[in-house]
Formats: C-alpha cells, structure tokens, sequence
C-alpha cells in the first residue's frame, strides 16, 4: 500500500508542475502543430493543393498534310484535326485539369498581353505553320512558351508537358525520315503504320500523359493514410511523444535524486518503511507518469490532428512498450548520476543525442536512398526501438512484426530497469 | 537507573567518513520522559550520533537500543517507535501541510479515519490549523520549522529526536518550538535534542552530554556540569593592549582560576568576581593597559565547554 501512496505523492509532485506539463504534453502538441501548419497546404482530402497555372493558347496552326493514324491513346486527341490543336486537346484534357487551366487567345500578342497583364501566367503560342514544318523533314517545328518570369512551378510542369509532347512528335520524324531515306518507295506505304506505332509505344504508352510526368511515391514508412499532411505529421508526432517521454521518464527518475537533496528521502528512511518500498513506489511513478504521458498524447493527437495510430490491438502493446522503455531508460541514466548538477549532461547531451538518433529514422523517411542506414543507425539507441514500433504499427505492417519491436523493448527496459534498480539500491544500502 | 527505565542506550558508537572519525566512542544512557540534549559546536558529531540512532546510518562499532530494540538488529522496530526531526527542513514543497502530514502519516503506518483526526490534531499542535491548506513552499521559516516537527509527532512517537530544531529561524518561532518541546516531554515522550545553542540545552535539558570533536567529553545535569567548573564566574574583558601581555600576570592574581585568550579578548574563570575583578584592574594599570570593557557571566555550559575544551563553544 505504501508503495502507491508513494507513485500517488509522486504524481501529484509531477502534474502539478506547470514546467512539467507543458514539457510533457505541450511541447510534444505544439512541435506537431507547427509542423501541421507548416505543411498546411497539403490538402486535406488526400492531394496537393496547387493553385492552377492559367494558361492561354494562341493556336494559329493551319495545318498541315495528314497522317494516317490514329491518336485514340492521347488524351482529349478526338477532334484534333492539326497538331496544333492536339497539344490544344492534350493541355485541356481531363487528366490536366486539375493543374491547368486553359483559354484561348485569338492572335499571339494576345496570349503574350494577356500575360504581361498577368491575367494568365503562361501563353503557348503555336505558329500558323506548325503542322506543316512538322512535315517537312528539313524544317523544325516549334511553340512559343511566353511565361510570367515570377512563377517556377507551374509553367514548369507545363513546359514539362509540351517538352515531352514534342520529344514524341520529334521522334515520328526521325523514324519516318531514317525510314523514308532507307526504304524504297512502294515501301512508303508502311509511313502510317510506323508514325502509329511509334505514337502508340510514347506518347500514348501511358494512361495519361500527367502520370507519366509526375511519378508519385509513397513513403516506404509512412502510414496508409493517404492525406500526404497526415503522413508528414503522423510520425513527427509519434517522434516527438517518443522524444518527450524519455524525457519524462529522465526528469521523473531524477526526482529520487532531488529528494535525496531535499532531504525528504533520508527522512523516509528513518520512516518503518523497507528501502524497497520507497525505491520501488518512486519507480512506479515513472511508469505512471509516462503512461498518463503517452496515452494523453495518442489520443490527443487523434482528436487533434486526426492521427490514425493503428490498430488497436497493437497500439497498446506498443504504447506499453514506450512507457517502459522510456521510464527504465530515465532511471538507468539517473542511477549514474551523482546529483541534479548533472541535470544539464542528462537533458542537453544524453537525452537530446539519444533522441535525435532514434528519430534519424523519422527525418529520413522521404529519402529513401538513406532510409535504411538511418534506421539502423537510429536502432542503436533506444528511442529509435520506440519510433521502429510506432512506425510499424501506423504503417499496418503485420503483427508480428510489431510485437517483435515491442519484446525487443521489453528486453532493452530490463537491462536498464535491474541496472538502475542494483545502482539505487547500493547507493542507498 | 533501572534497565526498564531507560528509552535510549549508547554503547561504545564509533563511526568515520574516510579519514575522518566523526564519533568515537559514543556512549550515554537516556532515561524515558526526559529531555537529553547533546551539547556541542559545528562538527561535534551531534548529527551523525542522531543519523546512527536513527538507522540512517550503520555504526562502524558499537551498538544501540532505542526502547529496548538494537539498531544493528531491529532498525525496523527502532523506525516504528521514533519520530526525527531532521536539521534540514525535509518536506514537500509543492504540496499542502495538510497534504505533507497526511503522506508522512501513511509512512508511519495511519490510514483513513485514524489518520485525518491525527493529522489535523498534529496541524492544532503546531498552531498551523488555519494554514492546513496552504503550500508548505509559501511558508516562512519558522512555520516550515513546525510543520517539520509536526511530520515527527504524527504517530505518538515514544522517543523523538530533534537535530538543531532552531537553526535559522526567528525569535517568536524559536520560543514556540522550545515550548513544544517541553509539551513533548509533559505527554511522556523522549526526547534526544541536539543543539549548538549553550542556553537552549540549558534551559530544556534534564540531562546534558556535551560533544566535541566526535568525542563525549562530559555528561550530567546543567548544575552537575556546572559544578566542574566549580561555580566559577566568567568575565570577558577587552584591553588597549595586546593580551599576551596580561595573560601571565593575570594568571598569577588571587582568585584566577583559568585565563584565556582569543580575538583579542581575555576570558578569565573567578570564583568570586567582586574580590578579583578590581585586582585584573590595578594589574592592568601596572602595565599601562587599558579595560575597554567588561562582560560578567555567572556560571554556566559555555563555562563548562571553556574549562573543558579551552575554546568557546559557538568556535
């Protein structure tokens, strides 16, 4: 009975600290609210939020001789009866609108005005002889790209675009030319048939011509979840309630050495109470103040910032785990200490180091090149145990491999909890 | 004095700290209901006596029964019928004294009706029943002093220790803090009091050992103690002149018992201060020294210390 009326006293002591809560559970929200709004124009339906590019085209191609072939695999190319007015189709496609939007302008310095008023942001002006020097296997076809200098990204995406449609374009006339050069004429016949081909294994090899320039990827670590903000947030958060529990875990252990200088833990000795007691329900604070730590801020961050944790089934094996993992760690570094002078070497260096490295796993999450360094080197510390288990358990990987995470915890908070449980008690002996 | 009779028994206490041998040969007997104080200037081994007695800390040698229990062999038997008053003020800040009574209580074994009615007997005894709900970190000194004894009080200890009670804190507090010490005794507690303070040991003690340099070096009644310094008087005398120079004279007048010399000022030990006093004067003018001022004291403790020690006990 003794030892929770010790834990009790001890987390009154805990929660009363105005520093102690905003350590514990503001610092951790606030981190992952900056974040949140740092990162707020992710939308959050699930994709990016990028403002249209307004694009106006002057298509004054008159065209040209035809090919005989088919543009059935490029988008919006069903009415095109010019290449002018295929890469017109292809720029107001479907697949495209989300990233452009596009008007027509009657003449060149039209679109290019139109611009310069900053009505619309890139101008594509298709010369009236487009398709025609498309043609002529002598003559070089080009568009005019008119952008407002300020912007980067979206007449970058369209440049990319219109570059790859005319990389396509300008293939068909290499092949008809290499073909035309080397066939003899009854061969000619075979032109169509070789321009469609050669359409339908590039331009149209993809479903749509936006996937093929934007490839999208996702995270190998990041959760299912497929609002892009909650997969930058989700495990900030759980880094930073993994960072702030060990230091919860550190500060509360340390208050066995605050009272050894306040006086109060000689006096509970000269109490009827055994030393196992006392040290024990001092331990059992830890582990209470953690627990109330970690739990507050998994549902916290669920109500706030909507985080999907995981299953739940595995959420709390794992929670468990970071409790014991952080309150053991905390106790471990305390029974090294020789009093809370030495408070700045535990929080600035060992706790701070520590942390950073088992969240290296965290910041190198999009670069996949590095991922798996980081996350063996963050495996050396144990927070980076702590992260591996959140980690896997917000990507739904199997349970398996969660509970593996968890017993590999367990065995790091044994080893820390006997240490500083034998250091106490031969300090004290 | 009867075995039955004796609540604190010193054998033979030795304990050091590296090089240091802080106690020494410790030994005193405490008879039940009495005030015992241990007498001595910083460093005496006051504290570390109380820590052993305490089983805080384990004696190198020696042993002894508090209440008829060893602190080598019952230290748990020795907690459950002692209550200690620590020198520092060891409670908890941040929490009520109401909060601090009722978390010692449960340390001394009281749960639920029991303890509420103790804890707020205690909070009336230490005249702090209208600040039960404040926080112990906002008190003054002297409140904080009486909430520290108070943690002592909660479970009707038989023998209290008090280690230096009084140090550091205001007149009005002090005086209060006396008072309940001989309320204390007036309930039939025990009472081991550990002071520097030459007037408190003298004014509360029934017995009396003085300490120095980890040694006892006398032990008694005040008057018994007196009495080794066979009722001498004290006078305290400043002079224009280095003292060196009237010491040997001094030594030799009628009536000097002992002369002594320190900061400049001569302390001298008389039987009777009337027939010696103008005889240290017509010396003094003798040897062109001026008397600047004179301080007589009857007999008493730091008489005793000086006699025994050859310094002053507040050194």
């Amino acid at each position: 009975m003794k030892i929770f009326d010790i834990a009790l006293r001890d987390l009154v002591r805990s929660f009363r600290s105005a520093s102690a809560l905003i350590f514990m559970f503001g610092v951790p929200l606030l981190v992952t609210g900056m974040f949140y709004f740092m990162f707020g124009n992710l939308a959050r339906d699930g994709g990016f939020n990028l403002p249209r590019t307004k694009v106006i085209v002057a298509n004054l191609d008159a065209g040209g001789p035809k090919f005989q072939t088919s543009t059935k695999g490029i988008p919006g190319s069903a009415n095109a009866r010019t290449l002018g007015e295929l890469v017109v189709s292809i720029l107001q496609s479907d697949d495209l609108a989300e990233l452009i939007t596009v008007t027509r302008a009657p003449t060149a310095e039209a679109a290019r005005a139109a611009v310069d008023s900053q009505t619309s942001q890139v101008a594509i002006i298709i010369p009236a002889d487009f398709s025609k020097k498309f043609a002529d296997p002598d003559a070089q076809a080009t568009i005019e790209f008119y952008q407002d200098p300020t912007l980067t990204l979206g007449p970058g995406i369209i440049r990319s675009i219109l570059n790859r449609f005319m990389d396509g374009m300008a293939g068909v006339k290499i092949v008809v030319k290499v073909f035309v050069d080397a066939a003899s004429p009854q061969d000619y016949i075979l032109v169509n048939q070789i321009v469609r081909r050669y359409l339908d294994t590039s331009l149209a090899e993809k479903e749509d011509v936006a996937s093929a320039l934007i490839i999208s990827r996702t995270p190998t670590a990041a959760p299912k979840e497929d609002n892009p903000l909650l997969r930058i947030v989700a495990p900030i958060m759980g880094g930073m309630m993994v960072f702030y529990a060990f230091f919860t875990g550190a500060s509360t252990a340390q208050s066995i050495l605050k009272e050894e200088e306040e006086r109060t833990l000689p006096r509970l000795f000269t109490t009827p109470t055994p030393q196992s007691t006392i040290l024990g329900g001092k331990f059992l604070a830890v582990f209470l103040t953690v627990l109330v730590q970690v739990i507050t801020l998994i549902i916290a961050a669920r109500l706030i910032f909507q985080i999907e944790w995981g299953a739940l089934d595995l959420v709390a094996p794992v929670a468990v785990g970071i409790v014991f993992i952080a309150s053991s760690f905390g106790i471990f570094v305390n029974s090294l200490m020789k009093d809370t002078k030495q408070s700045g070497v535990l929080f600035g260096g060992v706790l701070t180091i520590t942390g950073m490295l088992g969240m290296i796993s965290i910041f190198a999450l999009n670069s996949p090149g590095a991922a798996r360094l980081s996350e063996t080197v963050s495996l050396l510390v144990p927070q980076g145990w702590a992260i591996r288990g959140l980690l896997q358990m917000m990507n739904g990987n199997n349970a398996l491999d969660v509970l593996l995470t968890v017993l590999a915890m367990f065995v790091w908070s044994v080893a820390f909890f006997v240490i500083g449980v034998w250091r106490f008690n031969q300090r004290y002996a | 004095m009867s075995a039955n009779n004796i609540a604190i028994s010193v054998t033979d206490l030795h304990k050091s700290f590296g090089e240091l041998k802080a106690v020494q040969g410790v030994s005193f007997q405490v008879q039940r209901g009495e005030i015992f104080s241990l007498l001595g200037p910083n460093g005496a081994g006051k504290t570390t006596t109380i820590s052993i007695l305490s089983t805080l800390l384990r004696p190198d040698q020696g042993d002894a029964q508090v209440m008829g229990h060893s602190i080598r062999r019952d230290p748990m038997q020795v907690k459950s019928v002692l209550g200690v008053v620590p020198q520092e003020i060891a409670l908890y800040e941040d929490l009520t004294a109401r909060e601090n009574l009722d978390f010692w209580g449960k340390m001394y074994g009281l749960r639920g009706a029991a303890l509420r009615q103790r804890v707020q007997e205690v909070l009336e005894i230490i005249g702090l029943a209208d600040r039960a709900n404040g926080r112990v970190g906002k008190f003054s000194g002297g409140m904080k002093r009486r909430v520290n004894i108070g943690v002592a009080l909660l479970h009707k200890p038989q023998v209290i220790y008090m280690d230096e009670p009084t140090v550091g804190i205001d007149p009005q507090s002090r005086r209060n803090i006396l008072d309940s010490v001989v309320a204390l005794k007036n309930q039939g507690m025990t009472v081991l009091y550990t002071t520097h303070y030459m007037e408190e040991a003298q004014e509360l003690s029934d017995h009396i050992a003085i300490m120095d340099r980890g040694k006892l070096i006398a032990g008694g009644t005040n008057a018994e103690l007196v009495q080794l310094v066979g009722e001498q008087t004290r006078i305290d005398l400043t002079l224009t002149v280095e003292a060196s120079r009237v010491l040997p004279i001094w030594r030799a007048v009628e009536g000097v018992a002992h002369v002594s010399a320190e900061d400049g000022r001569v302390t001298v030990l008389v039987a009777d201060s009337n027939l010696v006093l103008p005889r240290l004067f017509e010396s003094a003018t003798r040897l062109a020294a001026r008397i600047t001022s004179v301080d007589i004291r009857e007999p008493n403790l730091e008489a005793v210390f000086l006699h025994l020690t050859g310094r002053a006990l507040r050194d």
